[in-house]
């Protein structure tokens, strides 16, 4: 019996494999052999194009690590992520509570919320520049209103990120507030009532009842959002082109400047395989946590 | 399982690391050692066109439509069974969407290149480019080099080999001003440091941006700091660039010392780390919002009225074409060291060696970089100084916005562009060292970095 039983489940293990054989021959042929690519890639000297690639061995990641310009990019990126997750994240929650109560036509308003979400950066960064320049909207409205206040944010180190973040938060927002919104409709109705029954106001209700429960929707969203801002590029290469001075450098911005601008793609893909390590550390990091909690 | 996993990646990478380092002759090679690349081929992949007939596709960045459709419609009259496809795209793009194409084989006939560290690099995109002294050879003579310019020849052979036909010179190192804005407050030009910031604060008084320069967008800030060096101490940043001076020398520092005075000072306008030169500076100029902009020569096919009015459009500017004349850099060291100027070939035209079309493109590239008819139309757009040195602009047929205020100063100015010797602008310079330059211009604006810090930085490399 417990061989038959045995055969049996061995049986529908394979047949299990093949059914996701076709996605595993495709995910092994692209994203795989890409990463191993990029490794091989990684211990050569190469401009992409030279019939012949100087052998380096791990010359290149020797280099990164003397490189200023990568502890600045993993400065701005730990910076980044520290302050666009908590502001995304409380704005969604709160977001996402207030239209769990008896708000007038919700779904405008969860359009509202989500909108920028699915706006391309490369539409909107052209907007944001002009915001933000000292010939542009804001200014002419500190000038209509002679404020004395001159808009060259773009130009000094603090505050060109701070408009990176503030276009960050301002762009997925919507999604946090999407999985807060989900995750706060799963909570069990019963136990707010006997929250309220023990006296529970409002904010007691969301700091001691809903935000606990909704923890694994924070960690999933950490999760997202350290992989996010490893990968962060379209926004500071269209709005700061990582500017001034490496102020807003990333690493995405960083590798792309050194393998398309400088033609250096053995040096890009040592720095690719180290983005990499570090969005499955942060990933790995985060399910940890996740179980924990 | 996981540790399965785990050794399974791990043991991927160490393969990796073998690969990466295997040589073509087999083993394990030290680091150093050369391999082929993949897919390497040093071969055309069979020329299906004739030097009469083919079918090319001609990328690049500049000086684009209609200029480029009109050179092709002019050279259709001669070969008229060559149809030639002009595919343009943004001047930083350009790296990136042509490097894929030429490593595929398909798609790119002839391409543009340029010299040293500008986009479309001879020494990245020549190893993709078929040796062209033969054609130069057939086209012009042996005595090819008396008959173009030299820039044109040097900065395009690659270990020996002429990868690209020079089109044309493109010189920086001066302003451009709009004469009607000076006209109307009654401004001098500017010759020295205070007479700049007078003139700067007399427009702002009037309601009219100064000089405005897209800091933000670093090329440019080399131009404007190789326009101060040279004014500080006459060749200086090319005896830097060539390791003939430490980039720590006395003239650098006080070079660096000068360009962040202008941030300081408020010639350059305010938030201009902020601002990209293309599009913005040079909107801004062009919808006369400020009155001065570092351009060099390649600007001046905006004095031509059908040029600058789509330029004032895209500016989203309805006002009518404007006067604008070069003037030198203003003596703002004191030293009476101006009117240097500094250039590079602009852009040459190469032939892909993965081509089907390698013989149509051939005539192509000749036809534009030596031919009278092609050159003489290069000349004529005033978008570049063009190579072969018997073409110059027709001013009979060059018609200028306002010719009494431009024709001297325009002729003046491209005479004076072609009489420079041994000052290039980017070709002295790497891809590597071209990008500290931008991070160390921009640290000292914006007051990251002192001048000497700044010069210590450059001249650790």
């Amino acid at each position: 019996m417990g061989k038959k039983q045995n055969r049996k489940n061995t049986i529908a293990r394979n047949d299990g494999f093949l059914w996701i054989l076709p996605a595993f021959i495709f995910l092994v042929a692209v994203v795989y052999y890409s990463i191993f690519y990029t490794f091989n890639l990684s211990t050569v000297e190469w401009n992409g194009l030279d019939p012949v690639r100087i052998n380096v061995g791990l010359g290149n990641y020797e280099r990164v690590f003397r490189d200023w310009i990568f502890y600045r990019t993993l400065r701005n990126t730990a910076v980044f992520f520290a302050v666009t997750f908590v502001v995304q994240n409380i704005l969604g929650f709160l977001f996402a509570a207030i239209l769990h109560t008896d708000v007038k036509i919700p779904t405008v308003y969860k359009c509202l919320v989500f909108i920028p979400t699915i706006l391309p950066p490369a539409t909107m960064a052209p907007v944001f520049r002009l915001l933000f320049s000292p010939q542009g909207m804001l200014q002419s409205i500190f000038s209509s209103l002679n404020l004395g206040i001159t808009v060259d944010w773009l130009a000094k180190p603090a505050s060109a990120m701070i408009i990176l973040m503030a276009v960050t938060v301002w762009q997925y927002t919507g999604m946090s507030f999407i999985l807060y919104f989900a995750a706060m409709s799963q909570i069990d109705k019963e136990m707010m009532e006997a929250a309220r029954l023990d006296g529970i106001g409002n904010i007691g209700m969301l700091i001691r009842i809903v935000w606990p429960t909704c923890l694994g929707t924070t960690v999933s969203l950490a999760m997202l959002g350290v992989i996010g801002a490893l990968k962060t590029f379209d926004i500071p290469y269209l709005i700061t082109g990582g500017g001034p001075n490496r102020a807003t450098e990333f690493l995405g911005t960083y590798i792309y400047r050194q393998g398309i601008r400088q033609s250096n793609l053995g040096y890009a893909a040592a720095l690719s395989v180290i983005l990499l390590v570090l969005a499955v550390g942060g990933a790995l990091l985060m399910s940890r946590v996740n179980k924990k909690s | 399982m996981k540790k399965i996993c785990i050794f399974a990646l791990i043991l991927m990478m160490v393969l990796g690391t073998i690969a990466g380092c295997g040589g073509s002759g087999g083993g394990t090679p030290a680091p150093g050692d050369v391999s082929p690349a993949p897919g390497d081929s040093s071969s055309a992949s069979g020329d299906s066109s004739s030097p009469t007939s083919g079918e090319v596709v001609w990328w690049g960045w500049t000086p684009g439509s209609p200029a480029n459709e009109e050179f092709i419609a002019e050279f259709n009259k001669e070969y008229p069974d060559i149809q030639v496809t002009w595919k343009q795209t943004t001047i930083d793009a350009y790296d990136a969407a042509l490097r894929p194409v030429l490593a595929s084989g398909d798609g790119v006939d002839a391409f543009q290149v340029s010299a040293g560290s500008a986009n479309g690099g001879i020494q990245v995109f020549g190893s993709q480019a078929v040796d062209l002294t033969d054609a130069v050879i057939e086209a012009l003579g042996a005595d090819y080099h008396d008959k173009l310019s030299e820039d044109s020849i040097t900065t395009m052979l690659v270990g020996g080999e002429l990868k690209g036909l020079g089109v044309g010179t493109v010189y920086s190192g001066n302003l451009w001003i709009n004469q009607d804005i000076f006209d109307r407050y009654g401004l001098d030009h500017p010759t020295s440091y205070e007479e700049w910031l007078n003139v700067v604060k007399t427009l702002e008084a009037n309601g009219v941006g100064g000089f405005v320069q897209g800091a933000g967008q670093g090329a440019f800030n080399i131009d404007t700091f190789h326009a101060i060096a040279d004014n500080v101490s006459p060749g200086a940043f090319t005896k830097a660039a060539r390791g003939e001076i430490e980039w720590s020398d006395s003239s650098i520092v006080r070079s660096l010392e000068l360009w962040k005075a202008l941030f300081d000072d408020g010639i350059m306008q305010a938030g201009a780390l902020g601002l990209a030169q293309y599009p913005e500076a040079n909107n801004l100029f062009m919808s006369q919002q400020y009155a001065m902009v570092m351009m060099g020569s390649w600007y001046t096919s905006n004095a031509l009225p059908g040029t600058m009015q789509t330029a004032i459009e895209a500016a989203s500017s309805t006002d009518a074409p404007f006067t604008m004349i070069p003037i030198p850099f203003p003596d703002i060291a004191g030293t009476g060291h101006v009117g240097s100027m500094f250039g590079d070939l602009d852009y040459a035209t190469a032939v892909s060696a993965n081509s089907a079309n390698i013989d149509a493109a051939i005539t192509f590239a000749v036809w534009l970089g030596t031919s009278q008819t092609g050159q003489q139309m290069i000349a004529n757009t005033l978008n570049v100084v063009p190579s072969l040195k018997s073409a110059t602009p027709n001013w009979d047929v060059v018609e200028l916005v306002n010719p009494a205020k431009q024709n001297d100063s325009i002729k003046e100015y491209i005479e004076n562009a072609m009489k420079t010797e041994d000052n290039p602008r980017f070709a002295a310079i790497s891809a590597d060292m071209n990008e500290l330059l931008q991070d160390v211009l921009s640290g000292v604006a914006g007051g990251m970095l002192t001048p000497e810090q700044g010069a210590n930085q450059l001249a650790n490399g």
